[in-house]
């Protein structure tokens, strides 16, 4: 067709995902520039406003940083489960649980000092969250559930729980009919770093980043779970238990998310809302793409797609431009990054 | 009843009157390059009706190439194909088709999940709707005529492979192909199958068409060939009529070029312990198996593929659970073996399919290495690589394992440096039992020789259980021989009982004296 | 009881299960050829407001309803253009749309909410609509919902009674054997697949014109999702479609009465149950172990050859 073809290259192009990500990013950015256009709106003011607000100030780099920090750990596990090819689409659900699991530990224990209950919520989040992984992980293993679709299911219904909860048994009283728990007491809030507005959650977060990189470059488990990514049949092969380390990715990755609701509650709200669920578990897995399941990479492209999100939202306030064109820029940029990593492992070459 | 040695085309089954014909189709020096590896190389070839030509070569010598060129699956870098004298240009399968050619695959091209009829109209032009029932009418009646008995209505998942290789001939007589080519037929067929298959062949060209048959088996080439065309490393080598050949010691010499048919010389080893023992095994798709493997010894199974060689390779490495007190390795029940299976000393698989089973194949050598090693290079929770790296560059240059660099992906490896990387890691692990399945199968001599050598040398340290479908390998190799067929081992002889080794075709049949 | 609850639910379930219907089938066609798509939320959300926004400028619903439609196999294109044309995962492009296709819809939609444009609205057909229950279940519907009953006849008749449809099955289990019988595989993959989107964004365009019609983002509700699982729970068979879309319709229908109602039932407990539902239902097709329908190249790119 069109008198092009594609042929395979004899070694990969290795200046190939550095570039293809520039492009997607690029034509991303034209694209979303026609869509305002389309809008009545100036592309070129848009785009000034969106730079401004991802990078243009100190609040600004400030703010993406905070908003990295969900971002990242959420991608973080979803890549350990897309490595092994399971497709965890429930970062958002696991998000959820583990905000709850840590609301459950400040709510029922408010008067432990912070150097106990701080790991308790942690750890609930994480308990919390990885038992929302593990449902979906058993089923494909027991059944062969598809986890694509269970996983988003538990999504929708992690939030609901979230909401039922809010409006319901943990409802503040003197919250006049606002959804939401009563602040959380003082140690369980999780503090700033001396005069910023970075708080310690971003430390867990360089540490979970590490952990994980060193786990799955030095260990032998890090090592069993690669392999098992490379498909079932080597894995059986290498005598490998599949369905434990299935188990085992699903565990970490959502008790990563989990830990991600539990900051986001703890340092950024204080208390448990519905209005924590903005999508960070769905804008992880873009990430974890754009990263190719790379812990640094991870971090930068989170950092990036979280910069994005603050500058859609300086659009937002200035140009009252409505908070989806940050999912239309994800999508495109997950979209164009998916078609051009074709680059990779193939030549366009004109037919002859 | 007709074993292989006498398959020869009575005379009533000769075809006439095709003497001075033109040529059905050329090919023009046709050449093929995948990236930087050249598969054909200015190859001319003509094929005239009512002729049987053998195309005969080692695999990878490029058969499968030509012939995808010329089923229009793939396109020639240089050089053309002419249909009755004019020149074509194919762009897909479909100009192929209409040219008169089709093409019946080795891994055969149909869907399983629909019927034989459907399969039979799969990609014919005709209305827009279709009628079952006269489309099964019509296929029935074809099957009769040519008599190839099948039911159009059956699924192919229900079928045999015999009945499938049925199917996809009917296809091309649907079609009213007039060059029939058939890429390794029998290598799923009984020798009693393969005898109706040549007849088959026979019939139709008397009909006037043109066959192509590939294959690299000696004694079938010379029992059904007009004309023997040989490639190899992807040239046209020798070209003669099948008078010319004077046996298959000649066949051979013309195919390897020149050279003398690989033998390599087996030395004496102490037998040793039981290493494997089968007892009674019924179960998996398989019914009464004894079979035991000592220390230094070989012990081949051979038969038709799908037979139960699979099963019984699954069950003894350990993929599939067998029934309980069947399998006994190094003289622990399977159940205790593989619960205790240390890295080394133990058992090693060599399975046939060495990019996706035996290797990973976007991991490096060091991670391919550690597959199976991995055990041997951990300290506590921790993989050393650097010390596995320093063993995989030992290996890959003690096994000459090109491209010589432990960074390479699996898949950039040719099949025979696969191998050679897969049974370096082997054998590393100083196993005590040795399951190779089909360990040569793809390689060019000199990778076989190679492996030939080294699987005769760990016969110091183990015990081998060689599944292998090419009987030449089993001699080579086996110091006894197990003959399997529908799940049963029909016989088991040692190699030096050569009346049984001149029968064993019967046996691959299910055929008992 | 049975005049006064009965029998409105099963109307509204027949309502609420017919935009389900549309997507299923859809994604059946999609998938038969091949081609796993979990764009069919995106899909729907998107031709959800291109039907809205064509009925509201030209006042034409029909008009509107091939629109959803067409923009629903724009969507596909994009998927085919990632996934067929650059062998992407197909996986993630799924995704990809969906994330893209809800974040249009909403951007897109943000000027028109609370609008409302002209739509389906129903009607009795004589005769069938006089039978006692059933007349009031099945025959006091909208167009839509008449069309929508044709259309798995003609699916089932066009999957294995046309030559189109059987080349189309055999691309989606082995495109090596359809490219071997002269069949163009890619291209009959992009016919599945286009033809799909075009069938999901009916059942998108059903949401904007005939299920409400007034404009509200976040139509789509999850709905492409549950059309995703019930290909799975329907073995790849539109009859089965049939049954499992109304079964959610049932449960969405039903689930609205409850609220209306006004029972104890917090609603976020009542909105879960078609999610859970999702689950069970995938639960109780895989112990009938019968995912293995399923195309066997479903998800699998053709790579190119020389």
């Amino acid at each position: 067709m069109l008198g092009y073809r594609l042929q395979k290259r004899d070694e990969p192009w290795s200046w190939g995902a550095p570039i293809i990500v520039v492009g997607a990013l690029v034509l991303s950015l034209g694209i979303s520039a026609l869509l305002l256009k389309l809008q009545g709106k100036s592309a070129v003011e848009g785009l000034f406003v969106l730079w401004q607000g991802s990078f243009g100030a100190s609040w600004a780099l400030e703010d993406a940083l905070l908003k990295s920090i969900p971002i990242f750990l959420c991608a973080l596990g979803v890549a350990t489960a897309f490595r092994m090819q399971v497709w965890n689409i429930g970062a958002e659900g696991q998000f959820a649980l583990g905000a709850i699991g840590a609301t459950w530990a400040a709510l029922n224990f408010p008067d432990l000092p912070g150097y106990l209950l701080m790991p308790l919520m942690f750890f609930s989040a994480a308990v919390f969250g990885g038992f929302w992984a593990y449902i979906p992980a058993i089923l494909r293993l027991k059944l062969k559930v598809n986890e694509i679709i269970s996983t988003l299911m538990l999504n929708y219904i992690a939030i609901l729980l979230l909401e039922y909860l809010v409006f319901g048994v943990w409802k503040d009283p003197k919250s006049y009919g606002f959804p939401v728990t009563p602040e959380f007491t003082g140690g369980a809030v999780i503090g700033q770093i001396g005069d910023s507005r970075l708080h310690w959650g971003f430390v867990v977060c360089i540490g979970a980043g590490l952990g994980m990189w060193a786990f799955m470059r030095f260990t032998r488990l890090g090592f069993d779970i690669k392999v098992a990514g490379e498909g079932q049949r080597v894995a059986m092969y290498s005598r490998l238990p599949y369905g434990k380390l299935t188990i085992l990715v699903m565990a970490i990755s959502g008790a990563l998310a989990g830990w991600a609701g539990c900051i986001e509650t703890s340092a950024v709200v204080n208390r448990l809302q519905p209005s924590i669920m903005v999508g960070y578990g769905y804008t992880a897995i873009v990430v974890a793409w754009l990263a190719r399941l790379h812990p640094l990479y991870i971090a930068i492209s989170a950092y990036l797609l979280a910069a994005l999100r603050v500058g859609v939202e300086n659009m937002q306030l200035e140009l009252q431009i409505p908070a989806a064109f940050g999912s239309i820029m994800e999508g495109l940029i997950l979209m164009s990054v998916l078609a051009g990593q074709m680059l990779v492992t193939y030549k366009i070459r004109r037919k002859k | 009843m007709k074993g292989p040695q006498d398959l020869t085309r009575p005379d009533s089954q000769k075809a006439t009157g095709f003497a001075d014909a033109a040529p059905l189709i050329s090919l023009k020096g046709i050449t093929k390059r995948f990236g930087k590896v050249v598969a054909n190389k200015d190859i001319s070839l003509d094929l005239y009706p009512g002729r049987i030509k053998a195309l005969l070569g080692e695999n990878g010598a490029g058969k499968s190439t030509l012939m995808n060129m010329l089923a229009g699956r793939f396109k020639p870098d240089e050089g053309y194909i002419e249909v009755d004298g004019v020149r074509k240009e194919f762009t897909s399968s479909k100009d192929a088709i209409k040219a008169g050619i089709g093409m019946v695959y080795q891994h055969f091209m149909l869907v399983e999940t629909m019927t034989v009829a459907e399969n039979v109209l799969l990609g014919q032009e005709g209305s827009f709707f279709i009628n079952p029932r006269e489309m099964n009418d019509r296929v029935r009646k074809l099957a009769v005529d040519y008599e190839l008995e099948i039911d159009p209505t059956a699924r192919i998942s229900d079928l045999s492979m015999g009945e499938k290789q049925r199917v996809e001939i009917l296809k091309l007589l649907y079609r009213e192909s007039r060059v029939l080519i058939f890429d390794e037929p029998t290598a799923v067929l009984t020798p009693r199958e393969a005898f109706r298959l040549f007849e088959a062949l026979w019939a139709m060209t008397r009909l006037g068409k043109s066959v192509v048959f590939i294959s690299h088996k000696l004694e079938e080439v010379m029992a059904i060939a007009d004309e023997v065309a040989i490639l190899r490393r992807g040239a046209i080598d020798d070209e003669v009529m099948r008078d010319k050949i004077t046996s298959k010691a000649d066949l051979a010499c013309r195919m390897v070029g020149k050279e003398v048919l690989l033998e390599v010389t087996k030395e004496d080893v102490e037998i040793g312990e039981k290493v494997l023992e089968v007892k009674n095994m019924t179960g998996i798709g398989l019914r009464g198996i004894n079979l035991h493997v000592r220390k230094g010894e070989v012990v081949a199974i051979v038969g038709v593929a799908g037979n139960g060689q699979q099963e019984l390779v699954e069950g003894v490495s350990g993929l599939r659970k067998p029934p309980k007190d069947t399998i006994f390795i190094m003289n622990k029940p399977w159940r205790k073996f593989f619960a205790e299976m240390t890295w080394n000393n133990s058992m090693s698989y060599i399975p046939e399919d060495r990019l996706d089973l035996a290797t990973a194949r976007n991991l490096d050598l060091v991670d391919n290495l550690l597959l199976t090693t991995g055990k041997g290079f951990t300290k506590g929770p921790f993989l050393q690589r650097d010390k596995a790296a320093k063993v995989a560059q030992e290996l890959v240059e003690e096994y000459d394992v090109r491209p010589g660099r432990i960074q390479a992906l699996a898949w950039q490896l040719s099949g025979g440096n696969l191998q050679k990387m897969v049974l370096a890691r082997e054998l590393y692990r100083q196993p005590h039992l040795i399951v190779a399945e089909q360990p040569t199968q793809g390689l060019d001599i000199s990778a076989t020789e190679e492996v030939w050598n080294k699987l005769l040398e760990a016969r110091k340290m183990a015990g081998i259980l060689l599944i292998t479908g090419d009987l030449g390998e089993a001699v080579q190799l086996a110091d006894r021989v197990a003959v399997m067929y529908c799940g049963q081992i029909m016989d088991e002889f040692p190699v030096t009982d050569t009346a049984k080794l001149d029968n064993i075709g019967l046996l691959m049949a299910g055929v008992r004296e | 009881m049975l005049e006064s609850f009965i029998v409105p639910l099963l109307a509204a379930t027949v309502q609420s299960g017919t935009p389900i219907l549309y997507a299923t089938l859809g994604e059946i066609l999609t998938e038969k050829g091949g081609i796993l798509n979990l764009g069919v939320e995106g899909m729907m959300s998107m031709a959800a407001f291109v039907a809205f926004a064509v009925a509201y400028t030209t006042g034409n619903p029909w008009l509107a309803f091939i629109c959803g439609g067409l923009a629903g196999t724009v969507m596909a294109m994009l998927h085919g253009f990632v996934c067929i044309t650059c062998l992407g995962n197909q996986v993630v492009s799924g995704l990809a749309l969906t994330i893209l296709g809800v974040g249009l819809c909403n951007f897109l939609g943000t000027p028109f909410i609370g609008l409302a444009a002209p739509g389906f609205s129903k009607f009795a057909v004589p005769v069938l609509s006089s039978i006692p229950y059933l007349g009031k279940i099945f025959f006091r519907q909208d167009a839509l919902v008449y069309f929508c009953y044709f259309i798995p006849f003609i699916f089932m008749i066009f999957m294995n009674r046309t030559r189109l449809g059987i080349a189309i099955t055999a691309v989606g289990e082995k495109p090596g054997a359809a490219a071997a019988a002269g069949l163009k595989a890619v291209k009959l993959r992009w016919m599945a697949l286009l033809g799909g989107g075009f069938l999901i964004g009916l059942g998108g365009a059903y949401l904007s014109l005939a299920y409400t019609h007034l404009w509200a983002n976040g139509l789509a509700g999850g709905r492409g999702w549950i059309a995703v699982a019930l290909v799975i729970f329907a073995f790849w068979r539109p009859g089965r479609a049939v049954f499992g879309a109304y079964l959610f319709g049932g449960v969405m229908a039903f689930q609205l009465r409850l609220q209306a109602i006004g029972t104890h039932i917090p609603s976020s407990l009542l909105l879960m149950l078609p999610y859970a539902l999702t689950i069970l239902v995938l639960i109780f097709s895989a112990v009938r172990g019968r995912g293995g329908n399923a195309p066997s190249h479903l998800g699998i790119n053709i790579e190119p050859e020389g």
